[in-house]
Protein backbone atom coordinates (compact mmCIF):
# COMPACT_ATOMS: atom_id res chain seq x y z
CA UNK A 1 0.00 0.00 0.00
CA UNK A 2 1.32 3.39 -1.56
CA UNK A 3 -0.40 6.90 0.10
CA UNK A 4 -0.02 9.27 -1.79
CA UNK A 5 -0.99 12.55 -0.33
CA UNK A 6 -2.15 15.97 -2.81
CA UNK A 7 -0.12 18.95 -0.64
CA UNK A 8 -1.68 21.73 -2.91
CA UNK A 9 -5.05 20.49 -1.16
CA UNK A 10 -4.14 20.01 2.02
CA UNK A 11 -5.49 22.61 4.58
CA UNK A 12 -4.20 20.74 8.00
CA UNK A 13 -7.86 19.94 9.11
CA UNK A 14 -5.67 16.93 10.44
CA UNK A 15 -8.37 15.02 10.67
CA UNK A 16 -6.03 11.97 9.04
CA UNK A 17 -4.09 12.27 12.23
CA UNK A 18 -6.81 11.09 14.18
CA UNK A 19 -8.23 8.14 11.94
CA UNK A 20 -4.46 7.30 11.46
CA UNK A 21 -2.16 8.56 13.59
CA UNK A 22 0.80 5.86 13.06
CA UNK A 23 0.55 7.10 9.76
CA UNK A 24 0.02 10.93 9.70
CA UNK A 25 1.25 13.89 11.61
CA UNK A 26 1.02 17.29 11.89
CA UNK A 27 3.59 19.17 13.63
CA UNK A 28 3.80 22.65 15.22
CA UNK A 29 4.52 24.54 11.63
CA UNK A 30 1.18 23.64 10.96
CA UNK A 31 1.87 21.12 7.67
CA UNK A 32 1.34 17.63 7.25
CA UNK A 33 3.98 15.21 7.47
CA UNK A 34 3.22 11.58 6.49
CA UNK A 35 5.02 8.98 8.92
CA UNK A 36 5.29 6.12 6.69
CA UNK A 37 4.50 6.33 3.15
CA UNK A 38 4.24 2.44 3.10
CA UNK A 39 2.51 1.79 5.87
CA UNK A 40 1.98 -2.32 6.71
CA UNK A 41 -1.16 -3.92 5.27
CA UNK A 42 -2.92 -4.25 8.94
CA UNK A 43 -2.95 -0.39 8.89
CA UNK A 44 -5.17 -0.56 6.09
CA UNK A 45 -8.37 -0.01 7.53
CA UNK A 46 -6.97 3.20 9.69
CA UNK A 47 -5.45 4.55 6.03
CA UNK A 48 -9.00 4.11 4.11
CA UNK A 49 -10.99 5.83 7.06
CA UNK A 50 -8.09 8.84 6.90
CA UNK A 51 -8.91 8.98 3.37
CA UNK A 52 -12.67 9.27 3.45
CA UNK A 53 -12.10 12.04 6.67
CA UNK A 54 -9.76 14.54 4.69
CA UNK A 55 -12.03 17.09 3.96
CA UNK A 56 -10.03 18.18 1.18
CA UNK A 57 -9.87 14.09 -0.72
CA UNK A 58 -6.31 15.28 -0.95
CA UNK A 59 -5.39 11.23 0.48
CA UNK A 60 -4.76 8.38 -1.90
CA UNK A 61 -4.10 4.94 -2.02
CA UNK A 62 -2.16 3.51 -4.35
CA UNK A 63 -2.79 -0.35 -4.65
CA UNK B 1 -46.14 9.17 1.38
CA UNK B 2 -47.78 8.90 -1.80
CA UNK B 3 -47.54 12.93 -2.72
CA UNK B 4 -43.63 12.71 -2.26
CA UNK B 5 -43.85 11.41 -6.30
CA UNK B 6 -45.32 15.07 -6.98
CA UNK B 7 -44.11 17.75 -4.90
CA UNK B 8 -41.38 20.28 -4.98
CA UNK B 9 -38.89 19.97 -2.20
CA UNK B 10 -37.42 23.44 -3.12
CA UNK B 11 -40.45 25.18 -2.60
CA UNK B 12 -42.65 22.59 -0.19
CA UNK B 13 -43.06 23.47 3.45
CA UNK B 14 -44.45 20.42 4.81
CA UNK B 15 -41.04 18.96 4.13
CA UNK B 16 -38.90 21.78 6.28
CA UNK B 17 -39.93 20.21 10.05
CA UNK B 18 -38.61 16.53 9.05
CA UNK B 19 -37.38 16.15 5.46
CA UNK B 20 -35.64 12.32 6.40
CA UNK B 21 -39.21 10.36 5.71
CA UNK B 22 -38.92 11.99 2.19
CA UNK B 23 -34.71 11.81 1.54
CA UNK B 24 -35.27 7.79 2.89
CA UNK B 25 -38.55 7.79 -0.24
CA UNK B 26 -35.57 9.09 -2.66
CA UNK B 27 -32.75 6.74 -1.60
CA UNK B 28 -35.58 3.68 -2.16
CA UNK B 29 -35.54 3.97 -5.67
CA UNK B 30 -31.45 4.20 -5.37
CA UNK B 31 -28.45 6.29 -4.38
CA UNK B 32 -29.25 9.08 -7.60
CA UNK B 33 -32.70 9.33 -9.27
CA UNK B 34 -34.12 11.92 -11.23
CA UNK B 35 -36.88 14.44 -9.72
CA UNK B 36 -40.23 15.37 -11.31
CA UNK B 37 -39.26 19.11 -11.04
CA UNK B 38 -36.76 21.69 -12.01
CA UNK B 39 -34.21 19.53 -14.34
CA UNK B 40 -32.68 18.25 -10.66
CA UNK B 41 -31.11 14.94 -10.28
CA UNK B 42 -30.55 13.93 -6.05
CA UNK B 43 -28.09 12.57 -4.96
CA UNK B 44 -28.68 10.59 -1.81
CA UNK B 45 -26.21 8.19 -1.87
CA UNK B 46 -22.66 8.73 0.50
CA UNK B 47 -20.09 7.48 -2.39
CA UNK B 48 -22.12 9.11 -4.93
CA UNK B 49 -21.73 12.87 -3.37
CA UNK B 50 -18.48 12.17 -2.77
CA UNK B 51 -17.21 11.56 -6.74
CA UNK B 52 -19.70 14.73 -7.56
CA UNK B 53 -17.17 16.57 -5.01
CA UNK B 54 -14.09 15.22 -6.12
CA UNK B 55 -15.37 16.06 -10.39
CA UNK B 56 -15.00 19.80 -10.65
CA UNK B 57 -14.17 19.08 -13.96
CA UNK B 58 -17.83 17.41 -14.80
CA UNK B 59 -19.37 19.55 -12.03
CA UNK B 60 -19.37 23.36 -11.61
CA UNK B 61 -19.72 25.54 -8.19
CA UNK B 62 -22.05 28.05 -9.97
CA UNK B 63 -24.98 26.96 -8.84
CA UNK B 64 -23.93 25.91 -4.81
CA UNK B 65 -26.31 28.85 -3.50
CA UNK B 66 -28.99 28.88 -6.32
CA UNK B 67 -29.29 25.63 -6.74
CA UNK B 68 -32.08 24.81 -9.31
CA UNK B 69 -33.11 28.25 -9.47
CA UNK B 70 -30.27 28.50 -12.33
CA UNK B 71 -31.26 32.20 -14.33
CA UNK B 72 -29.87 30.68 -17.91
CA UNK B 73 -31.63 27.69 -20.00
CA UNK B 74 -29.08 24.78 -21.13
CA UNK B 75 -28.83 23.65 -24.58
CA UNK B 76 -26.05 21.00 -25.92
CA UNK B 77 -24.21 18.74 -24.38
CA UNK B 78 -21.19 21.23 -22.85
CA UNK B 79 -21.86 24.02 -21.42
CA UNK B 80 -18.99 25.36 -20.10
CA UNK B 81 -19.08 28.70 -22.24
CA UNK B 82 -22.70 29.39 -21.45
CA UNK B 83 -21.49 29.16 -17.56
CA UNK B 84 -18.76 31.47 -18.30
CA UNK B 85 -21.24 33.80 -19.77
CA UNK B 86 -23.69 34.11 -17.23
CA UNK B 87 -22.08 33.66 -13.92
CA UNK B 88 -22.49 37.59 -13.14
CA UNK B 89 -25.98 36.99 -13.30
CA UNK B 90 -25.81 34.59 -9.91
CA UNK B 91 -26.38 35.30 -6.67
CA UNK B 92 -22.87 35.26 -4.79
CA UNK B 93 -21.05 35.14 -8.11
CA UNK B 94 -18.32 37.18 -6.48
CA UNK B 95 -17.86 34.46 -3.48
CA UNK B 96 -15.64 31.27 -3.65
CA UNK B 97 -18.10 29.59 -3.14
CA UNK B 98 -19.57 29.82 -6.18
CA UNK B 99 -16.25 29.59 -8.41
CA UNK B 100 -14.70 26.84 -10.08
CA UNK B 101 -10.76 26.12 -11.21
CA UNK B 102 -8.65 27.93 -11.88
CA UNK B 103 -10.70 30.74 -10.16
CA UNK B 104 -11.59 29.00 -7.42
CA UNK B 105 -8.37 27.47 -6.73
CA UNK B 106 -6.20 30.63 -6.74
CA UNK B 107 -9.05 32.20 -4.19
CA UNK B 108 -9.14 29.43 -2.13
CA UNK B 109 -5.45 29.41 -1.48
CA UNK B 110 -5.61 32.46 0.23
CA UNK B 111 -7.32 30.85 3.06
CA UNK B 112 -4.39 27.89 2.87
CA UNK B 113 -3.01 27.17 6.59
CA UNK B 114 -5.68 30.34 8.02
CA UNK B 115 -7.68 28.23 10.24
CA UNK B 116 -5.10 25.47 11.91
CA UNK B 117 -5.00 23.30 15.09
CA UNK B 118 -2.18 26.11 16.37
CA UNK B 119 -4.45 29.04 15.48
CA UNK B 120 -7.45 27.29 16.86
CA UNK B 121 -5.70 27.03 20.28
CA UNK B 122 -4.95 30.20 20.58
CA UNK B 123 -8.18 31.35 19.46
CA UNK B 124 -9.79 28.79 21.99
CA UNK B 125 -8.71 30.86 25.21
CA UNK B 126 -11.01 33.49 24.32
CA UNK B 127 -13.98 30.92 23.55
CA UNK B 128 -13.94 29.71 27.22
CA UNK B 129 -13.93 32.70 28.53
CA UNK B 130 -16.92 33.80 25.66
CA UNK B 131 -18.98 30.37 26.39
CA UNK B 132 -18.65 31.54 30.62
CA UNK B 133 -19.42 34.83 30.02
CA UNK B 134 -22.53 34.12 27.69
CA UNK B 135 -23.60 31.96 30.10
CA UNK B 136 -23.40 33.92 33.06
CA UNK B 137 -26.36 36.18 30.61
CA UNK B 138 -29.06 33.63 31.96
CA UNK B 139 -28.01 31.11 33.81
CA UNK B 140 -29.32 31.95 37.28
CA UNK B 141 -33.18 31.90 35.61
CA UNK B 142 -32.83 28.45 34.91
CA UNK B 143 -34.48 28.69 31.40
CA UNK B 144 -32.99 30.46 28.07
CA UNK B 145 -33.97 30.83 24.54
CA UNK B 146 -30.75 29.19 23.41
CA UNK B 147 -30.68 29.55 19.97
CA UNK B 148 -30.92 33.80 20.69
CA UNK B 149 -28.98 34.01 23.98
CA UNK B 150 -26.56 31.43 23.33
CA UNK B 151 -25.99 30.06 20.07
CA UNK B 152 -25.77 33.47 17.76
CA UNK B 153 -24.17 35.70 20.11
CA UNK B 154 -21.37 32.70 20.84
CA UNK B 155 -21.10 31.87 17.00
CA UNK B 156 -20.82 36.02 16.26
CA UNK B 157 -18.63 37.10 18.53
CA UNK B 158 -16.02 33.57 18.38
CA UNK B 159 -15.83 34.28 14.50
CA UNK B 160 -15.15 38.14 14.76
CA UNK B 161 -12.52 37.43 17.54
CA UNK B 162 -10.83 35.07 14.86
CA UNK B 163 -10.81 37.47 12.36
CA UNK B 164 -10.18 39.95 14.06
CA UNK B 165 -13.35 42.61 13.63
CA UNK B 166 -12.77 45.31 16.30
CA UNK B 167 -15.92 44.37 19.44
CA UNK B 168 -17.30 47.84 18.88
CA UNK B 169 -18.48 46.74 15.68
CA UNK B 170 -20.13 43.48 16.97
CA UNK B 171 -23.78 44.72 17.51
CA UNK B 172 -24.18 46.87 13.89
CA UNK B 173 -23.41 43.48 11.84
CA UNK B 174 -25.15 41.42 14.00
CA UNK B 175 -28.19 43.49 13.55
CA UNK B 176 -27.80 43.52 9.43
CA UNK B 177 -27.15 39.67 9.40
CA UNK B 178 -29.72 39.30 10.95
CA UNK B 179 -32.27 41.48 9.23
CA UNK B 180 -30.94 40.05 6.14
CA UNK B 181 -33.08 36.88 3.92
CA UNK B 182 -30.80 34.09 4.12
CA UNK B 183 -30.60 32.36 0.56
CA UNK B 184 -32.99 29.00 -0.39
CA UNK B 185 -35.79 30.32 1.31
CA UNK B 186 -38.76 27.93 0.05
CA UNK B 187 -41.32 30.59 0.45
CA UNK B 188 -39.53 32.79 -2.25
CA UNK B 189 -36.73 30.86 -3.49
CA UNK B 190 -36.22 33.78 -6.31
CA UNK B 191 -35.44 36.79 -4.09
CA UNK B 192 -32.04 35.77 -3.93
CA UNK B 193 -31.52 37.50 -7.42
CA UNK B 194 -32.75 40.83 -6.02
CA UNK B 195 -29.45 41.36 -4.54
CA UNK B 196 -26.67 39.01 -6.40
CA UNK B 197 -24.29 39.52 -2.97
CA UNK B 198 -26.14 40.10 0.09
CA UNK B 199 -22.78 40.73 1.94
CA UNK B 200 -22.33 43.55 0.21
CA UNK B 201 -23.15 45.49 3.11
CA UNK B 202 -19.76 44.31 4.74
CA UNK B 203 -17.55 45.15 2.23
CA UNK B 204 -16.84 49.06 3.19
CA UNK B 205 -15.67 47.94 7.06
CA UNK B 206 -13.92 44.91 5.64
CA UNK B 207 -12.56 46.97 2.92
CA UNK B 208 -11.31 49.79 5.55
CA UNK B 209 -9.77 46.04 8.16
CA UNK B 210 -7.89 44.81 5.09
CA UNK B 211 -6.54 48.56 4.30
CA UNK B 212 -5.40 48.96 7.77
CA UNK B 213 -3.66 45.53 7.76
CA UNK B 214 -1.66 46.17 4.40
CA UNK B 215 -0.65 49.46 5.90
CA UNK B 216 0.11 47.66 9.63
CA UNK B 217 0.22 44.32 10.05
CA UNK B 218 -1.41 42.20 12.74
CA UNK B 219 -1.09 38.70 13.96
CA UNK B 220 -5.10 37.88 13.55
CA UNK B 221 -6.50 35.82 10.77
CA UNK B 222 -7.78 39.28 8.89
CA UNK B 223 -3.80 40.65 8.76
CA UNK B 224 -2.69 36.82 7.52
CA UNK B 225 -5.35 37.68 4.57
CA UNK B 226 -4.73 40.64 3.88
CA UNK B 227 -0.91 39.77 2.81
CA UNK B 228 -1.49 36.65 1.56
CA UNK B 229 -0.58 36.20 -1.84
CA UNK B 230 -1.72 34.56 -5.08
CA UNK B 231 0.13 30.97 -5.82
CA UNK B 232 1.97 32.71 -8.67
CA UNK B 233 3.18 35.13 -6.10
CA UNK B 234 1.01 38.15 -7.50
CA UNK B 235 -0.61 40.25 -4.78
CA UNK B 236 -4.76 40.04 -4.68
CA UNK B 237 -6.36 43.16 -5.11
CA UNK B 238 -8.12 44.53 -1.65
CA UNK B 239 -11.75 43.17 -2.76
CA UNK B 240 -10.77 39.58 -3.39
CA UNK B 241 -9.82 39.43 -0.03
CA UNK B 242 -12.62 41.32 1.19
CA UNK B 243 -14.58 38.56 -0.15
CA UNK B 244 -12.81 35.84 1.36
CA UNK B 245 -13.59 37.34 4.83
CA UNK B 246 -16.72 38.90 3.83
CA UNK B 247 -18.00 34.80 3.57
CA UNK B 248 -16.18 33.32 6.16
CA UNK B 249 -17.60 36.24 8.76
CA UNK B 250 -21.11 35.45 7.76
CA UNK B 251 -21.11 31.78 6.84
CA UNK B 252 -19.27 31.16 10.59
CA UNK B 253 -22.32 32.04 12.20
CA UNK B 254 -25.58 30.58 11.03
CA UNK B 255 -24.18 26.98 10.40
CA UNK B 256 -22.22 26.95 13.69
CA UNK B 257 -25.42 28.34 15.45
CA UNK B 258 -27.65 25.69 14.14
CA UNK B 259 -25.33 23.13 15.21
CA UNK B 260 -24.96 24.14 18.59
CA UNK B 261 -29.04 23.73 18.83
CA UNK B 262 -28.76 20.37 17.28
CA UNK B 263 -26.52 19.25 19.78
CA UNK B 264 -28.31 21.07 22.72
CA UNK B 265 -31.87 19.55 21.60
CA UNK B 266 -30.43 16.30 21.62
CA UNK B 267 -28.65 16.36 25.31
CA UNK B 268 -32.31 17.90 26.67
CA UNK B 269 -33.91 15.20 25.31
CA UNK B 270 -31.43 12.23 25.97
CA UNK B 271 -30.99 12.83 29.97
CA UNK B 272 -28.90 9.95 30.24
CA UNK B 273 -26.14 10.87 27.79
CA UNK B 274 -25.96 14.14 29.51
CA UNK B 275 -24.77 12.12 32.60
CA UNK B 276 -22.42 9.91 30.22
CA UNK B 277 -21.22 12.67 28.63
CA UNK B 278 -20.46 14.73 32.10
CA UNK B 279 -19.15 11.56 33.26
CA UNK B 280 -16.80 11.14 30.73
CA UNK B 281 -15.81 14.37 28.72
CA UNK B 282 -13.50 12.30 26.06
CA UNK B 283 -16.84 11.32 24.31
CA UNK B 284 -17.44 14.86 23.51
CA UNK B 285 -15.93 15.11 20.32
CA UNK B 286 -17.52 12.22 18.86
CA UNK B 287 -21.29 13.19 19.95
CA UNK B 288 -20.48 16.43 17.93
CA UNK B 289 -19.39 14.30 15.10
CA UNK B 290 -22.71 11.96 15.07
CA UNK B 291 -24.96 15.51 15.29
CA UNK B 292 -23.29 16.39 12.71
CA UNK B 293 -23.98 13.25 10.70
CA UNK B 294 -28.05 13.40 11.87
CA UNK B 295 -28.58 16.53 11.89
CA UNK B 296 -26.08 17.96 9.26
CA UNK B 297 -26.63 22.17 9.13
CA UNK B 298 -26.11 22.29 5.66
CA UNK B 299 -29.33 20.29 4.21
CA UNK B 300 -28.25 20.51 0.19
CA UNK B 301 -25.27 21.44 -1.71
CA UNK B 302 -25.46 21.67 -5.70
CA UNK B 303 -23.58 21.55 -8.58
CA UNK B 304 -24.34 22.09 -12.37
CA UNK B 305 -23.33 19.70 -14.94
CA UNK B 306 -21.06 21.13 -17.26
CA UNK B 307 -20.97 18.41 -19.68
CA UNK B 308 -23.32 15.45 -20.08
CA UNK B 309 -22.41 12.63 -18.04
CA UNK B 310 -24.10 9.63 -16.44
CA UNK B 311 -23.83 9.18 -12.38
CA UNK B 312 -24.44 5.52 -11.05
CA UNK B 313 -26.32 4.98 -14.02
CA UNK B 314 -28.99 7.77 -14.41
CA UNK B 315 -28.52 9.85 -17.22
CA UNK B 316 -27.40 13.29 -16.48
CA UNK B 317 -27.33 16.12 -19.21
CA UNK B 318 -25.49 18.88 -19.41
CA UNK B 319 -27.32 21.79 -17.83
CA UNK B 320 -28.83 19.50 -15.25
CA UNK B 321 -28.83 20.41 -11.68
CA UNK B 322 -27.46 18.13 -9.71
CA UNK B 323 -28.27 18.28 -5.59
CA UNK B 324 -26.33 16.67 -2.91
CA UNK B 325 -28.76 15.75 0.30
CA UNK B 326 -25.82 16.05 2.56
CA UNK B 327 -28.61 14.64 5.49
CA UNK B 328 -29.53 12.21 3.05
CA UNK B 329 -25.61 10.95 2.66
CA UNK B 330 -24.69 10.91 5.94
CA UNK B 331 -27.76 8.24 6.69
CA UNK B 332 -26.62 6.14 3.91
CA UNK B 333 -26.56 2.61 5.16
CA UNK B 334 -23.95 1.14 2.97
CA UNK B 335 -21.85 3.43 5.09
CA UNK B 336 -23.55 3.68 8.77
CA UNK B 337 -24.29 0.88 10.24
CA UNK B 338 -28.52 1.51 11.39
CA UNK B 339 -28.04 5.02 10.37
CA UNK B 340 -30.91 6.60 11.87
CA UNK B 341 -29.52 5.79 15.29
CA UNK B 342 -27.35 8.33 17.56
CA UNK B 343 -24.46 6.26 18.85
CA UNK B 344 -22.27 8.72 20.57
CA UNK B 345 -19.41 6.09 20.44
CA UNK B 346 -20.15 5.35 16.63
CA UNK B 347 -16.96 4.28 15.14
CA UNK B 348 -17.09 6.03 11.86
CA UNK B 349 -18.92 8.80 12.67
CA UNK B 350 -16.42 11.70 11.70
CA UNK B 351 -16.54 10.17 7.84
CA UNK B 352 -20.16 12.00 7.71
CA UNK B 353 -19.70 14.96 5.17
CA UNK B 354 -21.46 17.56 6.51
CA UNK B 355 -19.11 19.91 5.42
CA UNK B 356 -18.73 18.91 2.37
CA UNK B 357 -15.62 17.26 0.46
CA UNK B 358 -12.90 18.39 -1.85
CA UNK B 359 -11.86 21.70 -3.29
CA UNK B 360 -14.97 23.55 -1.71
CA UNK B 361 -14.81 21.15 1.75
CA UNK B 362 -16.00 24.00 4.39
CA UNK B 363 -13.06 25.97 5.63
CA UNK B 364 -14.66 26.44 8.99
CA UNK B 365 -14.94 22.71 10.11
CA UNK B 366 -12.50 23.23 12.57
CA UNK B 367 -13.54 26.20 14.01
CA UNK B 368 -17.11 24.72 14.22
CA UNK B 369 -16.03 21.81 15.72
CA UNK B 370 -13.88 23.71 18.50
CA UNK B 371 -17.33 26.13 19.25
CA UNK B 372 -19.18 22.96 19.81
CA UNK B 373 -16.64 21.37 22.10
CA UNK B 374 -16.20 24.28 24.28
CA UNK B 375 -19.13 25.29 24.48
CA UNK B 376 -20.57 21.77 25.36
CA UNK B 377 -17.87 21.48 28.20
CA UNK B 378 -18.98 24.50 30.03
CA UNK B 379 -22.64 23.95 29.58
CA UNK B 380 -21.99 20.40 31.43
CA UNK B 381 -20.13 21.69 34.16
CA UNK B 382 -22.93 24.72 34.56
CA UNK B 383 -26.16 23.37 34.05
CA UNK B 384 -28.17 20.16 35.17
CA UNK B 385 -30.88 18.65 34.24
CA UNK B 386 -31.36 19.90 30.91
CA UNK B 387 -34.26 19.74 29.37
CA UNK B 388 -36.98 20.91 26.73
CA UNK B 389 -39.71 23.41 27.80
CA UNK B 390 -42.55 22.18 27.01
CA UNK B 391 -44.30 25.00 27.51
CA UNK B 392 -42.88 26.33 24.25
CA UNK B 393 -42.64 23.02 22.51
CA UNK B 394 -45.37 20.79 23.80
CA UNK B 395 -44.93 16.99 25.81
CA UNK B 396 -42.55 14.24 24.97
CA UNK B 397 -43.93 12.38 22.14
CA UNK B 398 -45.74 15.88 20.80
CA UNK B 399 -43.23 18.01 19.87
CA UNK B 400 -43.10 20.97 18.08
CA UNK B 401 -40.04 22.74 16.51
CA UNK B 402 -39.68 25.21 13.94
CA UNK B 403 -37.03 24.66 11.58
CA UNK B 404 -35.07 27.43 9.62
CA UNK B 405 -37.70 27.71 6.32
CA UNK B 406 -34.55 26.94 3.88
CA UNK B 407 -33.74 24.02 1.28
CA UNK B 408 -30.26 24.72 2.00
CA UNK B 409 -29.85 25.02 5.77
CA UNK B 410 -31.68 22.65 8.44
CA UNK B 411 -31.55 23.81 11.79
CA UNK B 412 -33.98 25.55 14.77
CA UNK B 413 -35.22 28.69 14.77
CA UNK B 414 -35.62 28.45 18.28
CA UNK B 415 -35.12 26.15 21.21
CA UNK B 416 -36.25 27.20 24.89
CA UNK B 417 -34.53 24.85 27.59
CA UNK B 418 -34.87 24.84 31.37
CA UNK B 419 -32.23 23.45 33.68
CA UNK B 420 -30.97 23.60 37.08
CA UNK B 421 -27.79 25.56 37.14
CA UNK B 422 -24.87 24.40 39.20
CA UNK B 423 -23.81 26.31 41.80
CA UNK B 424 -20.41 25.95 42.54
CA UNK B 425 -18.92 24.60 39.05
CA UNK B 426 -15.71 23.35 38.38
CA UNK B 427 -13.44 26.23 36.74
CA UNK B 428 -12.11 25.89 33.37
CA UNK B 429 -9.29 23.25 33.35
Amino acid sequence: MRIVVDFALCESNALCVSAAPEVFEVRDDDRLYVLDENPPEELRAKVEAAMRVCPKQAIKIED
Amino acid sequence: MSDFDTLDFFTDQSLVEDPYPYFEFLRSQGPVVRLPHRNVVAVTGYDEAAAVFRDTDTFSNCNSVVGPFVPFQADGDDIDELIARSREQMPMHEHMVTMDPPDHTKERALLMRLITPKRLKENEEFMWRLADRQLDEFLSKGACEFIGEYSQPFAMQVVADLLGVPEEDHRLFRVRLGVNPTPGSVDDPESMFANLNSLDFLDAWFTRYVDERRREPRSDVLGHLALAKYPDGTVPPVIAVVHAATFLFAAGQETSARLLGSCLQHLAEHPELQEQLCANRQLIPNFIEETLRLESPTKTDSRLARRTTRLAGVDVPAGTTVVMFLGAANRDPRRFERPAEFRVDRPNAAEHIAFGRGAHACPGGPLARAEAKVSLERILSRMRDLRISEAEHGPPGARRFEYTPTYILRGLTTLHLEFTPVDAPEPVS
